[in-house]
Protein backbone atom coordinates (compact mmCIF):
# COMPACT_ATOMS: atom_id res chain seq x y z
CA UNK A 1 0.00 0.00 0.00
CA UNK A 2 3.09 2.29 0.53
CA UNK A 3 5.03 1.55 -1.87
CA UNK A 4 1.60 1.99 -4.48
CA UNK A 5 0.97 5.45 -3.00
CA UNK A 6 4.74 6.04 -3.72
CA UNK A 7 3.95 5.02 -7.40
CA UNK A 8 0.98 6.50 -7.71
CA UNK A 9 3.16 9.81 -6.39
CA UNK A 10 6.00 9.59 -8.88
CA UNK A 11 3.83 9.50 -12.12
CA UNK A 12 1.70 12.47 -10.74
CA UNK A 13 5.08 14.22 -9.92
CA UNK A 14 6.08 13.95 -13.67
CA UNK A 15 1.96 14.35 -15.04
CA UNK A 16 2.11 17.87 -12.78
CA UNK A 17 5.95 19.31 -13.76
CA UNK A 18 6.54 17.86 -16.92
CA UNK A 19 7.65 20.28 -19.71
CA UNK A 20 5.63 23.17 -17.08
CA UNK A 21 5.94 26.14 -16.09
CA UNK A 22 5.55 26.26 -12.31
CA UNK A 23 1.33 27.38 -10.98
CA UNK A 24 -1.27 24.67 -9.78
CA UNK A 25 0.84 22.42 -10.18
CA UNK A 26 3.32 23.19 -7.26
CA UNK A 27 0.01 23.43 -5.12
CA UNK A 28 -1.01 19.88 -6.20
CA UNK A 29 2.30 18.87 -5.22
CA UNK A 30 2.12 20.42 -1.57
CA UNK A 31 -0.23 18.22 -1.04
CA UNK A 32 0.63 15.22 -2.64
CA UNK A 33 3.91 15.68 -0.15
CA UNK A 34 1.61 16.00 2.92
CA UNK A 35 -0.69 12.83 1.83
CA UNK A 36 2.89 10.68 1.50
CA UNK A 37 3.47 11.83 4.84
CA UNK A 38 0.75 11.62 6.16
CA UNK A 39 0.54 7.82 5.24
CA UNK A 40 4.11 6.88 6.01
CA UNK A 41 4.36 8.59 9.43
CA UNK A 42 0.80 8.61 10.94
CA UNK A 43 2.25 9.25 14.44
CA UNK A 44 4.25 12.33 14.16
CA UNK A 45 0.74 14.34 12.36
CA UNK A 46 -0.61 13.15 16.22
CA UNK A 47 1.36 16.23 17.02
CA UNK A 48 -0.21 19.79 16.71
CA UNK A 49 2.98 21.61 15.61
CA UNK A 50 3.37 18.90 12.38
CA UNK A 51 -0.26 20.03 11.80
CA UNK A 52 0.82 23.49 11.98
CA UNK A 53 3.84 23.27 10.09
CA UNK A 54 1.67 21.38 7.41
CA UNK A 55 -0.64 24.41 7.33
CA UNK A 56 1.75 26.39 6.58
CA UNK A 57 3.39 24.67 3.64
CA UNK A 58 -0.43 24.08 2.32
CA UNK A 59 -0.68 27.94 2.75
CA UNK A 60 2.08 28.69 0.71
CA UNK A 61 1.12 26.34 -1.94
CA UNK A 62 -1.80 28.38 -1.95
CA UNK A 63 -0.54 31.64 -2.71
CA UNK A 64 1.78 30.29 -5.84
CA UNK A 65 -1.80 29.03 -6.99
CA UNK A 66 -2.79 32.81 -6.11
CA UNK A 67 0.05 35.01 -7.38
CA UNK A 68 2.85 33.32 -8.26
CA UNK A 69 5.98 35.48 -7.16
CA UNK A 70 9.78 34.51 -6.39
CA UNK A 71 8.87 35.02 -2.62
CA UNK A 72 5.93 32.54 -2.56
CA UNK A 73 8.32 29.79 -4.48
CA UNK A 74 10.99 30.35 -2.15
CA UNK A 75 8.39 30.34 0.76
CA UNK A 76 6.84 26.90 -0.25
CA UNK A 77 10.46 25.63 -0.46
CA UNK A 78 11.11 26.83 2.61
CA UNK A 79 8.28 25.67 4.25
CA UNK A 80 8.84 22.06 2.64
CA UNK A 81 12.03 21.69 3.63
CA UNK A 82 10.98 22.75 7.58
CA UNK A 83 7.89 20.32 7.52
CA UNK A 84 10.11 17.29 6.46
CA UNK A 85 12.73 17.90 9.24
CA UNK A 86 10.07 18.45 12.03
CA UNK A 87 8.54 14.53 10.77
CA UNK A 88 11.89 13.83 11.10
CA UNK A 89 12.37 15.28 14.97
CA UNK A 90 9.76 17.16 16.45
CA UNK A 91 11.62 18.58 19.34
CA UNK A 92 14.54 20.21 17.22
CA UNK A 93 15.13 23.75 16.52
CA UNK A 94 14.03 24.83 13.21
CA UNK A 95 17.60 25.14 11.94
CA UNK A 96 18.19 21.62 12.74
CA UNK A 97 14.91 20.95 10.65
CA UNK A 98 16.21 22.76 7.91
CA UNK A 99 19.02 20.77 7.61
CA UNK A 100 17.17 17.44 8.42
CA UNK A 101 14.58 18.72 5.69
CA UNK A 102 17.46 19.29 3.62
CA UNK A 103 19.51 16.04 3.60
CA UNK A 104 16.48 13.65 3.58
CA UNK A 105 15.07 15.53 0.77
CA UNK A 106 18.22 14.91 -1.63
CA UNK A 107 19.99 11.86 0.14
CA UNK A 108 17.72 9.74 2.29
CA UNK A 109 17.73 7.00 -0.19
CA UNK A 110 21.39 6.68 -0.07
CA UNK A 111 21.26 6.73 3.72
CA UNK A 112 18.76 4.13 3.90
CA UNK A 113 20.55 1.93 1.63
CA UNK A 114 23.46 2.20 3.94
CA UNK A 115 20.98 1.14 6.59
CA UNK A 116 22.60 2.08 9.52
CA UNK A 117 20.97 0.64 12.88
CA UNK A 118 21.61 3.03 15.29
CA UNK A 119 20.80 1.34 18.76
CA UNK A 120 22.92 -1.90 17.61
CA UNK A 121 25.60 -0.36 15.89
CA UNK A 122 26.52 -2.63 12.87
CA UNK A 123 25.86 -2.41 9.80
CA UNK A 124 23.12 -4.67 8.55
CA UNK A 125 23.05 -5.98 4.90
CA UNK A 126 20.15 -5.95 3.00
CA UNK A 127 19.23 -9.83 1.82
CA UNK A 128 15.84 -8.64 0.27
CA UNK A 129 16.70 -7.23 -3.17
CA UNK A 130 20.25 -7.47 -4.53
CA UNK A 131 19.46 -4.39 -7.01
CA UNK A 132 23.07 -4.78 -8.32
CA UNK A 133 22.43 -7.85 -9.76
CA UNK A 134 19.51 -7.31 -11.50
CA UNK A 135 20.58 -3.88 -13.00
CA UNK A 136 23.21 -6.16 -14.46
CA UNK A 137 21.06 -8.91 -15.70
CA UNK A 138 18.57 -5.88 -16.92
CA UNK A 139 20.97 -3.30 -18.15
CA UNK A 140 24.56 -5.32 -19.55
CA UNK A 141 22.69 -7.22 -21.86
CA UNK A 142 20.30 -4.34 -23.44
CA UNK A 143 23.58 -2.47 -23.60
CA UNK A 144 25.24 -4.89 -25.66
CA UNK A 145 22.02 -5.77 -27.88
CA UNK A 146 21.77 -2.24 -28.91
CA UNK A 147 25.74 -2.08 -29.57
CA UNK A 148 24.83 -5.55 -31.71
CA UNK A 149 22.00 -4.32 -33.43
CA UNK A 150 23.61 -1.25 -34.66
CA UNK A 151 26.53 -3.35 -35.64
CA UNK A 152 24.21 -6.44 -37.86
CA UNK A 153 21.92 -3.55 -39.41
CA UNK A 154 24.54 -1.94 -41.49
CA UNK A 155 25.00 -5.98 -42.71
CA UNK A 156 22.34 -6.41 -43.95
CA UNK A 157 19.78 -4.14 -45.84
CA UNK A 158 16.44 -6.28 -44.79
CA UNK A 159 17.61 -6.45 -40.92
CA UNK A 160 18.25 -3.03 -41.14
CA UNK A 161 14.65 -2.46 -42.72
CA UNK A 162 12.75 -4.49 -40.03
CA UNK A 163 14.79 -2.65 -37.29
CA UNK A 164 13.79 0.16 -38.54
CA UNK A 165 9.71 -0.44 -38.64
CA UNK A 166 10.17 -0.53 -34.88
CA UNK A 167 8.59 2.19 -33.52
CA UNK A 168 9.20 3.50 -29.90
CA UNK A 169 8.19 6.68 -30.49
CA UNK A 170 4.81 6.28 -28.18
CA UNK A 171 7.60 5.96 -25.07
CA UNK A 172 8.46 9.38 -24.11
CA UNK A 173 11.54 8.32 -21.52
CA UNK A 174 11.85 11.75 -20.50
CA UNK A 175 8.55 11.52 -19.13
CA UNK A 176 9.58 7.88 -17.56
CA UNK A 177 12.68 9.38 -16.00
CA UNK A 178 10.80 12.46 -14.22
CA UNK A 179 8.62 9.78 -13.08
CA UNK A 180 11.54 8.33 -11.35
CA UNK A 181 13.21 11.55 -10.33
CA UNK A 182 9.43 12.17 -8.08
CA UNK A 183 9.88 8.46 -6.51
CA UNK A 184 13.22 8.83 -5.69
CA UNK A 185 12.31 12.48 -4.15
CA UNK A 186 8.93 11.16 -2.72
CA UNK A 187 10.70 7.41 -1.44
CA UNK A 188 13.45 9.95 0.28
CA UNK A 189 10.55 12.14 2.18
CA UNK A 190 8.38 9.22 3.48
CA UNK A 191 10.64 8.39 5.67
CA UNK A 192 12.30 11.79 7.28
CA UNK A 193 15.96 11.12 8.35
CA UNK A 194 18.16 12.55 10.81
CA UNK A 195 21.72 14.24 10.86
CA UNK A 196 23.51 13.23 13.59
CA UNK A 197 25.59 13.80 15.84
CA UNK A 198 23.78 17.53 15.03
CA UNK A 199 20.44 16.50 15.95
CA UNK A 200 21.43 14.87 18.99
CA UNK A 201 23.30 17.70 20.43
CA UNK A 202 20.40 20.08 19.46
CA UNK A 203 17.88 17.94 21.65
CA UNK A 204 20.33 17.87 24.82
CA UNK A 205 20.78 21.74 24.53
CA UNK A 206 18.51 23.76 26.66
CA UNK A 207 18.14 27.16 26.34
CA UNK A 208 19.49 28.26 29.66
CA UNK A 209 22.96 29.12 30.45
CA UNK A 210 24.48 26.60 33.14
CA UNK A 211 26.38 28.37 36.01
CA UNK A 212 29.37 25.46 35.31
CA UNK A 213 31.99 26.64 37.36
CA UNK A 214 32.73 28.29 40.33
CA UNK A 215 32.74 32.30 40.17
CA UNK A 216 36.15 33.96 40.30
CA UNK A 217 34.60 37.13 42.28
CA UNK A 218 37.89 38.99 41.08
CA UNK A 219 37.38 38.56 37.45
CA UNK A 220 34.21 39.11 37.41
CA UNK A 221 34.61 42.26 38.66
CA UNK A 222 37.01 43.37 36.80
CA UNK A 223 34.76 42.21 33.46
CA UNK A 224 31.80 43.81 35.20
CA UNK A 225 33.81 47.10 35.35
CA UNK A 226 34.83 47.02 31.49
CA UNK A 227 31.12 46.37 30.41
CA UNK A 228 29.55 49.33 32.46
CA UNK A 229 32.48 51.45 31.28
CA UNK A 230 31.86 50.37 27.26
CA UNK A 231 28.39 50.59 27.69
CA UNK A 232 27.93 53.58 29.21
CA UNK A 233 30.69 55.01 26.83
CA UNK A 234 28.17 53.55 24.02
CA UNK A 235 25.19 54.79 25.43
CA UNK A 236 26.33 58.47 25.44
CA UNK A 237 27.61 57.97 21.73
CA UNK A 238 23.85 56.47 20.82
CA UNK A 239 22.22 59.37 22.90
CA UNK A 240 24.10 61.89 20.98
CA UNK A 241 23.84 60.28 17.28
CA UNK A 242 20.06 60.21 18.12
CA UNK A 243 19.55 63.68 18.71
CA UNK A 244 21.57 65.27 15.90
CA UNK A 245 19.63 62.57 13.59
CA UNK A 246 15.99 63.75 14.93
CA UNK A 247 17.35 67.27 14.23
CA UNK A 248 18.77 66.83 11.36
CA UNK A 249 15.17 65.20 10.35
CA UNK A 250 13.11 67.71 11.23
CA UNK A 251 15.16 70.63 10.08
CA UNK A 252 15.69 68.44 6.11
CA UNK A 253 14.12 70.63 3.73
CA UNK A 254 15.59 68.61 0.54
CA UNK A 255 13.34 65.90 -0.52
CA UNK A 256 14.58 64.84 -3.82
CA UNK A 257 14.88 61.21 -4.26
CA UNK A 258 18.55 60.76 -3.95
CA UNK A 259 18.77 62.83 -0.93
CA UNK A 260 16.23 61.20 0.87
CA UNK A 261 17.40 57.58 -0.35
CA UNK A 262 21.02 58.24 0.63
CA UNK A 263 19.54 59.48 4.17
CA UNK A 264 18.05 55.66 4.75
CA UNK A 265 20.47 53.29 3.20
CA UNK A 266 23.46 54.94 5.02
CA UNK A 267 20.89 55.04 8.10
CA UNK A 268 20.72 51.22 6.95
CA UNK A 269 24.33 50.50 6.71
CA UNK A 270 25.22 52.15 10.55
CA UNK A 271 22.16 49.93 11.69
CA UNK A 272 23.11 46.74 10.74
CA UNK A 273 26.76 47.32 11.62
CA UNK A 274 25.25 48.91 15.46
CA UNK A 275 22.86 46.40 15.74
CA UNK A 276 24.61 43.60 14.93
CA UNK A 277 27.74 44.83 17.19
CA UNK A 278 25.42 45.36 20.06
CA UNK A 279 23.69 42.01 20.06
CA UNK A 280 27.64 40.61 20.00
CA UNK A 281 29.21 43.11 22.43
CA UNK A 282 25.88 42.11 25.08
CA UNK A 283 26.55 38.55 23.93
CA UNK A 284 30.37 38.46 24.74
CA UNK A 285 29.78 40.24 28.51
CA UNK A 286 26.56 37.80 29.55
CA UNK A 287 28.35 34.27 27.83
CA UNK A 288 29.23 33.04 31.20
CA UNK A 289 30.20 34.18 34.89
CA UNK A 290 29.16 37.23 34.96
CA UNK A 291 25.59 36.57 34.18
CA UNK A 292 25.74 34.87 38.00
CA UNK A 293 27.67 38.03 39.49
CA UNK A 294 25.34 39.33 42.35
CA UNK A 295 27.25 42.76 41.83
CA UNK A 296 26.01 43.08 37.59
CA UNK A 297 22.84 45.28 37.97
CA UNK A 298 24.40 48.32 36.77
CA UNK A 299 25.81 46.90 33.98
CA UNK A 300 22.45 45.08 33.24
CA UNK A 301 20.62 48.31 33.31
CA UNK A 302 22.81 49.91 31.02
CA UNK A 303 22.29 47.00 28.79
CA UNK A 304 18.68 47.58 29.01
CA UNK A 305 19.09 51.36 28.54
CA UNK A 306 20.93 50.52 25.26
CA UNK A 307 18.80 47.99 24.23
CA UNK A 308 16.13 50.76 24.44
CA UNK A 309 17.82 53.60 22.34
CA UNK A 310 18.72 51.01 19.76
CA UNK A 311 15.02 50.49 19.46
CA UNK A 312 14.79 53.85 19.08
CA UNK A 313 17.04 54.32 16.40
CA UNK A 314 15.53 52.01 14.78
CA UNK A 315 12.23 53.91 15.45
CA UNK A 316 14.28 56.71 13.59
CA UNK A 317 15.22 54.42 10.90
CA UNK A 318 11.35 53.56 10.16
CA UNK A 319 10.01 56.90 10.18
CA UNK A 320 12.81 57.84 7.61
CA UNK A 321 11.96 54.89 5.43
CA UNK A 322 8.20 55.83 6.15
CA UNK A 323 8.96 59.45 4.63
CA UNK A 324 10.47 58.02 1.77
CA UNK A 325 7.55 55.66 1.06
CA UNK A 326 4.63 58.70 1.62
CA UNK A 327 6.46 61.26 -1.52
CA UNK A 328 8.07 58.31 -3.81
CA UNK A 329 5.80 54.91 -2.89
CA UNK A 330 6.50 51.61 -2.27
CA UNK A 331 8.95 49.63 -3.77
CA UNK A 332 10.65 46.24 -2.70
CA UNK A 333 13.80 48.14 -1.06
CA UNK A 334 11.39 49.96 0.84
CA UNK A 335 9.92 47.54 1.70
CA UNK A 336 12.60 45.28 2.79
CA UNK A 337 13.82 48.05 5.01
CA UNK A 338 10.81 47.98 6.74
CA UNK A 339 11.34 44.09 6.85
CA UNK A 340 15.19 44.20 8.26
CA UNK A 341 13.92 46.95 11.46
CA UNK A 342 11.06 44.14 12.08
CA UNK A 343 13.76 41.47 12.90
CA UNK A 344 16.03 43.92 14.35
CA UNK A 345 13.30 44.73 16.97
CA UNK A 346 13.00 41.05 17.75
CA UNK A 347 16.16 40.20 17.79
CA UNK A 348 17.20 43.33 20.18
CA UNK A 349 13.78 41.71 22.21
CA UNK A 350 15.20 38.15 22.55
CA UNK A 351 18.63 40.09 23.75
CA UNK A 352 16.95 41.80 26.44
CA UNK A 353 14.73 38.60 27.39
CA UNK A 354 18.44 36.55 26.89
CA UNK A 355 20.01 38.92 29.61
CA UNK A 356 17.02 39.08 31.99
CA UNK A 357 16.22 35.18 31.77
CA UNK A 358 19.86 34.17 31.97
CA UNK A 359 19.42 32.40 28.24
CA UNK A 360 21.96 30.50 26.13
CA UNK A 361 23.45 31.67 23.03
CA UNK A 362 21.28 29.10 21.18
CA UNK A 363 18.16 30.43 22.49
CA UNK A 364 18.78 33.47 20.68
CA UNK A 365 19.11 31.61 17.53
CA UNK A 366 15.99 29.14 18.28
CA UNK A 367 13.82 32.44 18.62
CA UNK A 368 15.04 34.79 15.67
CA UNK A 369 15.24 32.05 12.90
CA UNK A 370 11.81 30.20 14.23
CA UNK A 371 10.70 34.44 13.46
CA UNK A 372 12.34 35.36 10.34
CA UNK A 373 10.68 31.89 9.39
CA UNK A 374 7.52 32.92 10.57
CA UNK A 375 7.85 36.47 8.72
CA UNK A 376 8.67 34.37 5.50
CA UNK A 377 5.75 32.73 5.11
CA UNK A 378 3.48 35.64 6.47
CA UNK A 379 5.09 37.99 3.35
CA UNK A 380 4.48 35.21 0.83
CA UNK A 381 0.64 35.43 1.71
CA UNK A 382 0.59 39.43 0.64
CA UNK A 383 0.06 39.96 -3.49
CA UNK A 384 3.27 42.83 -2.93
CA UNK A 385 3.14 43.62 -6.73
CA UNK A 386 -0.55 44.62 -6.73
CA UNK A 387 -0.26 46.03 -3.34
CA UNK A 388 2.97 48.05 -4.28
CA UNK A 389 1.24 49.34 -7.49
CA UNK A 390 -1.86 50.30 -5.91
CA UNK A 391 -0.15 52.51 -3.01
CA UNK A 392 2.26 54.38 -5.50
CA UNK A 393 -1.21 54.97 -8.32
CA UNK A 394 -3.10 56.48 -5.67
CA UNK A 395 -1.34 57.66 -2.54
CA UNK A 396 2.49 58.48 -3.70
CA UNK A 397 3.44 61.95 -4.49
CA UNK A 398 5.42 60.83 -7.50
CA UNK A 399 5.47 57.83 -9.49
CA UNK A 400 8.31 55.92 -11.11
CA UNK A 401 6.34 54.39 -14.07
CA UNK A 402 8.68 52.27 -15.34
CA UNK A 403 9.63 50.65 -12.33
CA UNK A 404 5.35 49.35 -11.91
CA UNK A 405 5.89 48.53 -15.36
CA UNK A 406 8.30 46.11 -15.13
CA UNK A 407 7.37 44.83 -11.97
CA UNK A 408 5.75 40.81 -12.54
CA UNK A 409 2.53 40.00 -13.71
CA UNK A 410 0.38 40.17 -10.58
CA UNK A 411 -0.25 43.84 -11.06
CA UNK A 412 -1.11 44.01 -14.71
CA UNK A 413 -5.20 43.77 -14.31
CA UNK A 414 -4.36 46.25 -11.64
CA UNK A 415 -2.76 48.67 -14.36
CA UNK A 416 -5.20 47.67 -17.27
CA UNK A 417 -7.84 49.24 -14.67
CA UNK A 418 -6.28 52.16 -13.44
CA UNK A 419 -5.69 52.73 -17.44
CA UNK A 420 -9.37 52.39 -18.48
CA UNK A 421 -10.72 54.84 -15.59
CA UNK A 422 -8.02 57.01 -15.46
CA UNK A 423 -8.45 57.37 -19.53
CA UNK A 424 -4.44 57.27 -19.77
CA UNK A 425 -3.00 58.30 -23.06
CA UNK A 426 0.30 58.12 -24.75
CA UNK A 427 3.48 55.90 -23.48
CA UNK A 428 2.56 54.92 -20.42
CA UNK A 429 -1.22 53.65 -21.89
CA UNK A 430 1.07 51.66 -24.63
CA UNK A 431 3.10 50.35 -22.11
CA UNK A 432 -0.13 49.23 -19.84
CA UNK A 433 -1.74 48.01 -23.28
CA UNK A 434 1.52 45.37 -24.23
CA UNK A 435 1.83 44.59 -20.73
CA UNK A 436 -1.75 43.27 -20.95
CA UNK A 437 -2.08 42.07 -23.69
CA UNK A 438 1.19 39.62 -23.46
CA UNK A 439 -0.08 38.51 -19.80
CA UNK A 440 -3.28 37.36 -22.09
CA UNK A 441 -1.64 35.68 -24.36
CA UNK A 442 0.38 33.65 -21.67
CA UNK A 443 -2.73 32.62 -19.84
CA UNK A 444 -4.07 31.58 -22.69
CA UNK A 445 -1.35 29.52 -23.51
CA UNK A 446 -1.17 27.68 -20.25
CA UNK A 447 -1.86 24.44 -19.57
CA UNK A 448 -3.76 22.89 -16.63
CA UNK A 449 -0.73 22.48 -14.37
CA UNK A 450 0.20 26.16 -15.28
CA UNK A 451 -2.81 27.55 -14.02
CA UNK A 452 -3.06 30.42 -11.66
CA UNK A 453 -5.90 32.19 -10.48
CA UNK A 454 -5.68 35.14 -12.30
CA UNK A 455 -6.54 32.34 -15.12
CA UNK A 456 -10.02 32.25 -13.70
CA UNK A 457 -10.90 36.21 -13.69
CA UNK A 458 -10.14 35.77 -17.62
CA UNK A 459 -13.56 35.94 -19.36
CA UNK B 1 39.46 0.15 0.68
CA UNK B 2 38.74 -1.31 -3.05
CA UNK B 3 39.32 2.18 -4.36
CA UNK B 4 39.92 0.96 -8.46
CA UNK B 5 37.05 -1.55 -8.15
CA UNK B 6 34.95 1.32 -6.48
CA UNK B 7 36.20 3.65 -9.23
CA UNK B 8 35.35 1.28 -11.70
CA UNK B 9 31.91 0.88 -11.07
CA UNK B 10 31.01 4.68 -10.23
CA UNK B 11 32.81 5.45 -13.97
CA UNK B 12 30.03 2.78 -15.50
CA UNK B 13 27.45 4.13 -13.47
CA UNK B 14 28.29 7.92 -14.26
CA UNK B 15 28.59 7.08 -18.11
CA UNK B 16 24.75 5.41 -17.62
CA UNK B 17 22.71 7.81 -15.92
CA UNK B 18 24.55 10.45 -18.30
CA UNK B 19 24.14 8.96 -21.47
CA UNK B 20 20.35 7.25 -20.46
CA UNK B 21 19.46 11.64 -19.38
CA UNK B 22 21.07 12.65 -23.18
CA UNK B 23 19.13 10.17 -24.43
CA UNK B 24 16.07 11.44 -23.27
CA UNK B 25 16.60 14.80 -23.83
CA UNK B 26 17.89 14.68 -27.42
CA UNK B 27 17.02 11.14 -28.31
CA UNK B 28 19.59 8.72 -29.84
CA UNK B 29 21.19 7.09 -32.97
CA UNK B 30 24.04 4.76 -34.30
CA UNK B 31 26.25 7.46 -34.82
CA UNK B 32 26.75 8.15 -30.76
CA UNK B 33 27.39 4.84 -29.86
CA UNK B 34 31.31 5.62 -30.29
CA UNK B 35 30.82 8.90 -28.22
CA UNK B 36 29.56 6.76 -25.85
CA UNK B 37 32.64 4.93 -25.48
CA UNK B 38 34.61 8.05 -26.10
CA UNK B 39 33.25 9.86 -23.13
CA UNK B 40 34.45 7.12 -21.21
CA UNK B 41 37.36 9.11 -21.11
CA UNK B 42 36.67 12.57 -19.43
CA UNK B 43 34.12 10.24 -17.47
CA UNK B 44 37.23 8.30 -16.31
CA UNK B 45 39.38 11.45 -15.28
CA UNK B 46 36.54 13.12 -13.63
CA UNK B 47 35.25 9.67 -11.67
CA UNK B 48 38.63 9.44 -10.43
CA UNK B 49 39.82 12.67 -9.83
CA UNK B 50 36.81 13.05 -7.48
CA UNK B 51 36.98 10.10 -6.05
CA UNK B 52 39.92 9.94 -4.90
CA UNK B 53 40.59 13.78 -4.06
CA UNK B 54 37.21 14.18 -1.99
CA UNK B 55 35.29 11.08 -0.85
CA UNK B 56 38.15 8.60 -0.14
CA UNK B 57 40.36 10.80 2.46
CA UNK B 58 37.12 10.73 4.94
CA UNK B 59 38.52 7.16 5.04
CA UNK B 60 41.77 7.35 5.06
CA UNK B 61 42.04 10.04 7.17
CA UNK B 62 39.87 8.80 9.67
CA UNK B 63 40.91 8.28 13.33
CA UNK B 64 42.45 4.71 14.06
CA UNK B 65 39.00 3.94 16.61
CA UNK B 66 36.35 5.73 14.17
CA UNK B 67 34.46 3.30 11.97
CA UNK B 68 33.52 3.57 8.86
CA UNK B 69 30.00 3.37 9.70
CA UNK B 70 30.69 6.83 12.30
CA UNK B 71 32.45 8.32 9.22
CA UNK B 72 29.65 7.87 6.87
CA UNK B 73 27.20 9.36 9.61
CA UNK B 74 29.34 12.67 10.61
CA UNK B 75 30.40 13.20 6.59
CA UNK B 76 28.04 12.17 4.53
CA UNK B 77 25.46 14.82 5.52
CA UNK B 78 27.23 17.57 4.57
CA UNK B 79 28.84 16.62 1.93
CA UNK B 80 25.78 15.91 0.15
CA UNK B 81 24.51 19.29 1.18
CA UNK B 82 27.46 20.56 -0.33
CA UNK B 83 27.76 18.43 -3.59
CA UNK B 84 24.00 19.22 -4.50
CA UNK B 85 24.14 22.97 -3.82
CA UNK B 86 27.17 22.86 -6.39
CA UNK B 87 25.22 20.57 -8.68
CA UNK B 88 21.87 23.12 -8.09
CA UNK B 89 23.81 26.33 -9.01
CA UNK B 90 25.87 24.99 -12.02
CA UNK B 91 22.30 23.71 -12.98
CA UNK B 92 20.75 27.18 -12.94
CA UNK B 93 24.16 28.71 -14.66
CA UNK B 94 23.94 25.90 -17.63
CA UNK B 95 20.35 23.67 -17.88
CA UNK B 96 21.72 22.05 -20.76
CA UNK B 97 24.32 20.26 -18.60
CA UNK B 98 22.19 18.93 -16.36
CA UNK B 99 23.01 15.34 -17.12
CA UNK B 100 26.32 15.89 -16.32
CA UNK B 101 25.15 17.55 -13.05
CA UNK B 102 22.67 14.88 -12.25
CA UNK B 103 25.01 12.08 -12.91
CA UNK B 104 27.81 13.42 -11.12
CA UNK B 105 25.79 13.85 -7.89
CA UNK B 106 23.84 10.21 -8.36
CA UNK B 107 27.54 9.08 -8.87
CA UNK B 108 29.25 10.56 -5.47
CA UNK B 109 26.28 9.69 -3.46
CA UNK B 110 26.71 6.23 -4.59
CA UNK B 111 30.65 5.65 -3.88
CA UNK B 112 30.10 6.89 -0.62
CA UNK B 113 28.04 4.00 0.51
CA UNK B 114 29.92 1.66 -1.91
CA UNK B 115 33.11 2.70 -0.19
CA UNK B 116 31.64 2.56 3.62
CA UNK B 117 29.67 -0.79 2.69
CA UNK B 118 33.32 -2.01 1.22
CA UNK B 119 35.31 -1.20 4.30
CA UNK B 120 32.37 -1.92 7.09
CA UNK B 121 32.91 -5.78 5.20
CA UNK B 122 36.62 -5.53 4.77
CA UNK B 123 37.06 -4.67 8.75
CA UNK B 124 34.45 -8.05 9.84
CA UNK B 125 36.39 -10.41 7.78
CA UNK B 126 39.71 -8.93 9.91
CA UNK B 127 37.27 -9.38 13.03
Amino acid sequence: MKNISLIIGAFLFSTLFYKQDLGLNLSLFSLLTIIVLVIHNKDAFKHRRTIAFSSLYLITGIAIFFYKSNLSIIANCVAFVTLIGHVSEQKSSIYINWLNGLYTFIAAFFHRNFNIIENEEKVKLKKKVDYGHWIKVIGIPSIVLVIFISLYKNGNPVFADIISKIDFSFINLQWLLLAALGYYLLYNISKPIEVNPATEIDLNTSNILKNKSHINIESAKKENQLGVILITLLNLLIIFFLITDITYLITINDLRAPTISNQVHNGINALIASIVMAILIILVFFRGNLNFYEGNKNLKRLTYTWIILNVILIVNIAIKDAQYIYYFGFTYKRIGVLVYLLLTIIGLITTAIKVNQIKNFWYLLRVNTASAFTILIMSSTVNWDNHITYYNLNYAKSIDFNYIINLSNNNTFLLKYYSDNMFLKGKRKVLIDNKYNNYLRQLNNTDWQELGYDNFKLE
Amino acid sequence: MNLPKTILKAIILATTIFWLILTATEGFNEERIYLVFLSLIPISICCSLVIALTISPFFWLKKSGDSNRLVFKKYFPFYTIISFSLCLYGTLQDPLIICFYLSAFFTTMQTWVWLAKGNEQQNKLEV
